[in-house]
């Protein structure tokens, strides 16, 4: 496979995979406001997702601001430039994906560019629109999983898909974990920590997992190393490992170096549990990850992404 | 009570052979059972045809990309559903000519850049040859594998009033619009679900797995890797690109992709470089290679000509090819015909002045009014004038322009292009339409897909079909009547 190929199908899935994110995390927050105007700050979204520095918006009007994430064709991170940026890679790699990937991802992008989708936002309940956007992801995902062959392609995309879904858990703890502590006297308000695990996917899993009680070191175990959570950062490490081992045996490069520093990722969240993150510090254990990962991130682009000449 | 779309009135156009209706009004033979289906039609049947049609080739991304002010705009090519129908008698001849006209066109390619016999006979004045941007020295006493020099081919053809079939064009460079004529079969199979198979309309879609056995053909190789070159997502081909890449199963690569190096080419892939032993290029000559033809290009890759001068890498079409279906040249391809083939042509070229010649010359500007005239070094229908249409002050310009390089300009007669019933505003109208089959020479000889691209002008008497200009097509249907 191109390495040029191998590229634009790592990015790809990760645009997907972060509009996905950002779908859920605006939904959630729309949901919020629906509770409580304080809790639910959509400057936290726009800082990370959409770098906050050129953006003149009513931080009060929730349904301008869902307007602006979504359609504002203006700011690279917006919906809708990350969905054309996924469909214009899938566009240049369609020799290698499966007819109904390309055919999904571009019937997303028609629609989401289409003047009576846009004009339909405002008749609808947000809510309902928003689901009808995480649908075509949801199909997507789908669709990949039934049809994709496993060879190289399904794994270049899996890198992006799981590389990026670790970022967000990141993220996550880093900004919304961090700002709890500071704010402990809503932190009993049920609907606050029920709307923040709906955002990452996770409340439901929580409350059969640790029953309708808040505790902070609850949140941080499930969403660092539960295994069994799609969204943990140890659920996705080990899929991103799968997936390297993979595409080493495929493409037998000359160092097996980044099958070694995913396979040290794997094992220390193997033997990580809340009491030692505790020890360390929730800081200290993110940042650890994130260097890491940026370690794995360089090494990918260096042995399948730019190939060197004779 | 909604009525059938055939029953209007269809207002035919002036000395000009309609497709499917004779000068009585009658439908022809080869539309006859096309019609009786017709016929149970309605306009509003046909219209929401029509915007099947328009979603299917959106959503399957069958789309080329206009630009303006750089803002690139998404566009599907206009589509009519109505098929154009030629008989499989006179499909024969076509398919003849072509082949005939190939296998001149080939050993006139091979002559010039070897010994030369054609100029030395004086059938052609040498310096329309040796003076021609499109005569590539580097490709002088180079041997091309199989000697096969315009392995895809599209030769545009049109009728006039007489109803015989002419060239207009032969494309030997990098002729696109194959994968619309896939496209509009897939569309039209869908829209006459019946029709096709009970009226053994001749097969097309076989013609990737063709492509592909016939550049196979041309390595020693039992499995050489085949790439498919193009200039990347910014050309208004590409989907033509991904979508002939992704049927044949060959890999689409950009010249970023490419490297050259101790004159072969190699490919980079995430397992490494892999050598590469075909390149079906979408590149013009001028771009393919930095090093050796045009040094701004961007598009191609650097040194290749010399892996290529080394038989190391085949590349489709060969550089150089050019020469062969220049409009100038053009004039020339019966007298190749006779000469290398010693056969007269089956398909007649459409009378040519140059304009090089006095006497021609001469004649061209007395009867301008019923004349085109083109430079020999256009295309897409840029560069030219229609005598008929310009006015006084334009047809002067042209002349003064034609003063500085007359070996640059022919002139000829107007065509009443044929016209076809196409789907506009809620009616049949007739509209001019062209014919461009395509065919593949490797070394299992010359194959032709049974019907081709059709393209059709939308504006009501206008003789310009091509895509670039607002045409639009439709799918072609060999019919044994």
């Amino acid at each position: 496979m191109l390495s040029r190929v191998a590229n634009n199908l790592f990015w790809m899935d990760r645009y997907m995979e972060r509009s996905y994110g950002l779908l859920n995390l605006i939904k959630a927050n729309y949901n919020a406001s629906l509770d409580s105007a304080a809790t639910s700050s959509w400057q936290g979204i726009i800082n990370s997702y959409l770098g906050s520095d050129e953006v003149n918006i009513n931080y009060d009007e929730s349904i301008s601001i869902i307007d602006f994430i979504i359609f504002d064709t203006n700011n690279n991170n917006t919906l809708i430039n990350m969905i054309t940026n996924a469909r214009e890679n899938a566009r240049s790699v369609q020799e290698h994906i499966s007819r109904e990937i390309w055919l999904s991802i571009n019937k997303y992008f028609l629609d989401i560019s289409n003047d009576d989708f846009y004009k339909s936002f405002r008749k609808k309940d947000p809510i309902e629109f928003i689901n009808g956007l995480i649908q075509y992801h949801h199909i997507y995902y789908s669709v990949a999983d039934v049809t994709q062959e496993r060879g190289n392609a399904y794994c270049f995309m899996n890198l992006g898909k799981y590389l990026e879904r670790i970022l967000q858990s990141i993220d996550f703890l880093n900004v919304k974990v961090n700002s709890l502590k500071k704010a402990d006297n809503d932190l009993m308000e049920s609907y606050f920590w029920k709307n923040l695990l709906v955002s990452i996917g996770g409340y439901q899993l929580y409350v059969k997992t640790y029953k309708s009680i808040f505790n902070i070191d609850n949140i941080i175990e499930m969403i660092s190393i539960n295994e069994f959570f799609p969204r943990s950062i140890k659920f996705s490490v080990n899929k991103l490992n799968t997936h390297i081992y993979r595409l080493e045996k495929f493409n037998k490069p000359e160092s097996n170096n980044l099958n070694f520093l995913t396979g040290k990722l794997k094992n220390d969240l193997k033997y990580t549990n809340i009491e030692s993150i505790n020890k360390k510090g929730i800081k200290k254990f993110v940042d650890e990850i994130q260097l890491q990962l940026n370690e794995i991130s360089n090494e990918i682009n260096r042995v399948y992404f730019y190939q060197n000449n004779l | 009570m909604s009525y059938s779309a055939i029953n209007q009135i269809y207002n035919q156009y002036k000395n000009t052979y309609d497709e499917m209706y004779a000068e009585n009004g009658t439908i022809r033979k080869n539309y006859r059972k096309f019609s009786k289906l017709l016929k149970k039609l309605s306009i509003e049947d046909l219209n929401s045809m029509s915007e099947f049609s328009r979603d299917f080739f959106m959503n399957q991304g069958v789309t080329f990309t206009v630009y303006d002010d750089d803002q690139g705009v998404e566009k599907i090519f206009p589509f009519d559903i109505i098929p154009r129908i030629i008989d499989y008698v006179e499909w024969k001849k076509i398919e003849n000519g072509i082949k005939q006209r190939l296998k001149a066109l080939n050993l006139f390619i091979k002559d010039i850049y070897h010994e030369q016999f054609f100029l030395k006979d004086k059938m052609i004045p040498a310096e329309l040859i040796v003076s021609n941007p499109n005569y590539l020295r580097i490709m002088r006493g180079l041997n091309v594998p199989k000697d096969i020099y315009t392995h895809i081919a599209g030769i545009d053809l049109i009728r006039n009033e007489s109803g015989n079939f002419y060239v207009l064009e032969d494309n030997l460079r990098t002729p696109s619009g194959v994968s619309y004529m896939l496209e509009n079969r897939e569309i039209t199979r869908r829209l006459y679900p019946k029709f096709i198979p009970k009226n053994k309309v001749l097969p097309i879609n076989n013609y990737p797995t063709l492509l592909y056995n016939q550049l196979k053909s041309l390595s020693g190789k039992k499995k050489p890797v085949i790439v498919l070159l193009t200039p990347g997502l910014y050309n208004s081909a590409y989907y033509e690109h991904t979508a002939l890449a992704r049927l044949m199963g060959v890999e689409l690569v950009e010249g970023n992709d490419l490297v050259s190096e101790n004159n072969y080419v190699f490919m980079k892939t995430a397992g490494g470089l892999k050598i590469v032993d075909i390149i079906y290029r979408r590149v013009d000559d001028d771009f393919l290679d930095p090093l050796n033809f045009n040094s701004a290009s961007v598009l191609g890759v650097a040194g290749i000509m010399d892996s290529y001068r080394n038989g190391n890498v085949i590349i489709v079409n060969a550089p150089g090819s050019g020469i062969a279906d220049d409009k100038a040249v053009y004039t020339y391809v019966p007298d190749m015909i006779s000469y290398y083939l010693n056969e007269k042509p089956i398909l007649e070229n459409i009378k040519t002045f140059k304009l090089s010649n006095e006497d021609e010359k001469e004649y061209v500007k007395k009867n301008i009014e019923k004349l085109v005239i083109k430079r020999t070094d256009g295309s897409g229908g840029y560069g030219m004038l229609i005598g008929k249409d310009a006015s006084e002050k334009e047809i002067e310009n042209f002349i003064k322009k034609i003063k500085k390089e007359p070996e640059m300009y022919i002139a000829q007669p107007t065509l009443n292009l044929s016209t076809s019933p196409c789907l506009i505003n809620d009616k049949l109208r007739p509209r001019c339409v062209d014919l461009r089959p395509f065919a593949i020479y490797g070394s299992n000889g010359i194959k032709v897909c049974p019907g081709g691209l059709t393209r059709t002008a939308l504006k009501e008497g206008s003789l310009v079909v091509n895509s670039s200009q607002g045409g639009g097509s439709k799918d072609t249907w060999v019919i044994n009547s």
